[in-house]
Formats: C-alpha cells, structure tokens, sequence
C-alpha cells in the first residue's frame, strides 16, 4: 500500500524554483533514498513533505490523506517526523529534555525513551548532558530518537553522514534495520550515493531539482547514477 | 540607620524591577518581540488594581490575581491578534505596532483616568511595620519582595520541569524544528506574552502601592526594563533578579543621599556598567541572533 505520494510537486523559496514537477512514492515498510549533487533540491523536498516549506503547485498525499496545505505541526501528528540536516539539537535543553519534548505531543506507537536507549545504549551515559555540549555523533543519535519518539509511520532522514567520521555512520545506519522491523518507513537523502544504495529498497536521483533517476537500489547501476546525479550525456 | 533601611527597602523595590525586566526578555528571548508597549502594561496593571480595589468589595490578593488573569488575556490576545502575524526575522514590524499600542493605551488612560499622578492605598497594611533588629521595615515591602521571590521561582520551575517551559527555552533554540514534533509556534507564542504581560503587570500593581504613578509613568518603567535586561542578560531569570535588585538598592540609597534625585542614580549606576560591559556588548546581542 502507498504509504506517500508525491505528484508533479513544485517547490520554491521566495520567488527561487527549488524543485520542479517532482512525483514520488512511498510504499508503507519501504525504505527510498533520494541522491544528488549539493543544491539539487533533496532538503527542499524534505521540507515540503512535512510542511515546512509549503509546494506551491501539486499534490502529496500521506496514508490517503491529502496534506500539501497542512501546517507542519498537523502534519507531524499526523506520523512524519524528520531528523534533520545538521542535527539542530535544541541546544540550551539537555539530551533527555530534548527526548521529553518529542514525547510530549508524540503519536502512540512502540518507541518509548526505554526503547530509544536500547537502540543507542550510549546515550544514557550523557542524557544530562547539554545538547550543544556532546559531539556530532552522540548529537546524531539524539536526532534520531527524537525524531523515532513522536512514533512516526514516515521518518524522513536529511544527510545523515554529514560531518560524522565512517565509524560512526555505520554506527548510526546500523540502527536502521532496528527501525524499520519497528513499521516505520524511510526516506534517506544523502550525498553519499554508496550508503544510500545500501540503506534503501529504491532510489530517485535530483538533478536541478528534477528527478533524473529512479530504480531499484540494486539494480540501477553505476554509470547509470552517475549520468543522473552529475547530468550531461549519461543521462 | 536610615541606609539599611533605604538598601532593606531598594531590595524590595528591585524585586519589582527585577519581574519588570524578566517580562520583557521572556518575550525578547522567545520570540525576538521588543514589546515597546511593556511600560504601559505594567501602567495599565496599577489602573486595573487601584479601579478593582475601588469599585469592587473584592481582598487585595483577590485583584491581585485577577489583575493577573485579566493581563494575561490582555498579552494573549495582543500576540494573537496582531504580533503573530509579523513573526519573522525583522523585528522592526513589531516594534512600531507595539509602540503604536503604547500611544493607544497611554492615551485612553488619559481618558479614562486624567493625568493626575496617583497612587494604591491598600488600607491598614499601608502603616503597618515590624522591627528587626532595630530596623523597622514595613509589611507591605516584605509581602510585596516574598511575592516577587516567588512568581521568580514559579517561572524557574515553569522553565525547568514543565513541556510548556520547555517548550519556550526550544522556541527560542529553534521554531521550525519545535513545529516538525507537533507544536503549535504561534500558539505558544500567545502564552509566552500572555506571561510577560502578567508578570509586568502584577510587578506594576505591587509597585503602585509603594510609589506613584500616572498614565505617563510607562516610558521610565521601560527604560528601567531595559537596564535590567541589559544588566542582567537574555536567558537568565537569575541575572533579571539580580539586576532589578541592584538598580532598586542604588535607586533608593541615591534617594536617601538626595531626596530630588528620583531615578537619577540607578540610571547613572547602569550607565557605568554599560562601559564597563562595553566589550562584551556585541557578543551579548549576537549571540541570540546565531
């Protein structure tokens, strides 16, 4: 069952066409990744999934509902939360009042602060911790579970990888599997087109703010991504 | 002998001062809203007390609180109707509707009231005193400073052990994100001046039983707002405390050295810290900002 739908969605800051005519889905359990070069729209189309930067033009539909026009706190309680690009951690909260904002207007579901620390046993050593005082990594954790604590049926991922040492990427994709037995569906914007392949059931490729690509992660193949996230004449 | 008192009685006064100053970085610090109408608020709250203690049989902790509610609307629906609407990252809209609002009110006051200086007679407790060690010290100063302890630690334990204080310190950290976990930003917002106001306000009522007042008196409680603010930092509701103390305790010892000099000294107190301060004053304004 469709879990998301996008269609032929157009997304601007001001005046500035970020994304153009763009269409995807989701399907519910489903894991999607979406790749592209920097400024290729992937944040954008985060943003306007969950409302945060309205499309102006097309529709998206969430487990059958329409919800292009809804406000980002609706859409939210409606199951999509996002762990966003850079963490934005509420810096002057600690790490477990952080955690406590998410529960508090959260959706019923399976995550709960106990289940949150079984999946990242390391954050309960700095749970009293300020949120700007712990490092990039142990601040990707907090992100996720934030994000996993309003129990969402979607969670969107922006560049998970950013900034973070390989050890501690792999430490945090390895939760994924974790995440997904739970029901949750994804979708992954990344740069690093490896991880993303790897994470995912299905890719989309923006170029321009357009979808160049779209696939089976396992089956599309190198040069194939390459034409599509770099343009010219692959694609 | 009469400088304890003065400084015994300044700490009182600052309190007041102190919950001035916290009303109005509660609002700056959350949402960026320089309320200009914050001195004509606190105005308003004496109005509303001294016309509820005289039309109405009703004890003065009673008009306390109600004074209370009814400014708490007062700041929701201002944030509601009108401020909601100009959120954004220039803060100037803001300002000029609240300054607007300041012109409004100071003026129906006016009308209302005439611009006779006045002030709060709260009956028997006005005279009564006790004596401490030598010092007499009236019972009015002493309930109105363990109010102002207490509406600070309220405001502390909001901040620090409820989802809405929460909610606040992470409107001010980061609105978009506080939305994309299912809060309403404007809604909070409406509470979050509905408690500045209210603050303001209650400090304005107590202040008026100790000194006088006039519908012009807003513009030197904002002023002293902003020493307080300046002093004490944003974030900080022990910095507010703390500075309000300090102006009220220089502004009534000044009193004691020169019965004319009104609000002279603590003005001059808050101009010293300023140059001493001046290094770190770009930091202070930045920071919020990043």
């Amino acid at each position: 069952m469709t879990l998301l739908d996008l269609e032929n969605v157009d997304v601007f800051h001001r005046d500035l066409q970020a994304v153009f005519g763009v269409s995807l889905t989701v399907a519910e359990g489903e894991a999607i990744a979406i790749i592209g070069a920097n400024g290729a729209g992937k944040s954008t189309l985060l943003r306007a999934i969950i409302g945060l930067t309205p499309s102006r033009n097309g529709q998206i539909t969430f487990a059958g509902e329409n919800i292009t026009r809804l406000h980002c706190s609706v859409v939210s309680r409606r199951g999509i939360a996002i762990v966003p690009e850079g963490r934005r951690l509420f810096s002057s909260l600690t790490v477990e009042e952080n955690l406590q904002l998410a529960m508090s207007r959260a959706r019923k579901g399976p995550w709960t602060l106990q289940s949150v620390y079984d999946l990242f046993p390391a954050m309960h050593e700095f749970r009293r911790h300020k949120a700007s005082d712990i490092s990039g990594g142990q601040q990707q954790m907090v992100a996720v579970s934030r994000a996993l604590l309003t129990n969402p049926r979607l969670l969107l991922c922006d560049e998970l990888s950013l900034g973070l040492a390989p050890k501690v990427i792999s430490d945090i994709y390895a939760c994924f599997a974790k995440i997904r037995a739970s029901g949750v569906s994804i979708v992954l914007v990344e740069q690093d087109t490896v991880r993303a392949r790897s994470a995912s059931d299905r890719l989309y490729c923006l170029l321009k703010g357009k979808v160049t690509l779209e696939g089976k992660s396992s089956s599309v193949g190198h040069d194939e991504i390459r034409g599509a996230y770099f343009g010219g004449s692959h694609a | 002998m009469n400088f304890t008192t003065a400084i015994i009685n300044g700490l009182m006064v600052g309190g007041l001062y102190g919950l001035f100053g916290l009303g109005l970085a509660f609002a700056f610090g959350i949402m960026r809203i320089v309320n200009i109408a914050h001195g004509e608020f606190i105005v308003l709250g004496a109005y509303l007390g001294a016309s509820l203690l005289a039309l109405t049989p009703l004890p003065l902790f009673a008009v306390v609180i109600l004074v209370g509610l009814i400014s708490f609307a007062a700041g929701w629906l201002m944030q509601t109707a009108l401020l909601n609407r100009l959120v954004g990252p220039n803060p100037v809209p803001a300002m000029v509707t609240t300054m607007g609002l300041s012109i409004i009110i100071r003026n129906m006051l006016v009308e209302v009231y005439g611009a006779d200086i006045r002030s709060i007679e709260v009956g028997a407790l006005q005279n009564q005193g006790v004596n401490i060690l030598g010092v007499s010290i009236g019972v009015l100063p002493i309930l109105i400073f363990c109010v102002s302890i207490i509406l600070f630690a309220l405001m502390h334990i909001m901040m620090t052990r409820t989802t809405m204080g929460r909610a606040f310190r992470a409107a001010a950290d980061d609105y978009e994100i506080l939305e994309t976990l299912g809060f309403n930003r404007q809604r909070i917002y409406s509470i979050a001046m509905g408690l500045a106001v209210t603050l303001s306000a209650i400090a304005g009522l107590m202040l008026a039983m100790r000194s006088s007042f006039s519908p012009y008196s807003g513009v030197e409680r904002l002023l002293i707002s902003f020493e307080i603010v300046i002093i004490g930092g944003l974030g900080s509701l022990r910095g507010s405390f703390l500075a309000g103390l300090f102006l009220g305790v220089v502004q009534l010892v000044g009193l004691q050295i020169n019965p004319n000099s009104g609000p002279l000294f603590s003005h001059l107190a808050f101009f010293v810290i300023l140059l001493a301060k001046q290094a770190e004053l770009p930091l202070l304004l930045s920071r919020r900002h990043s």
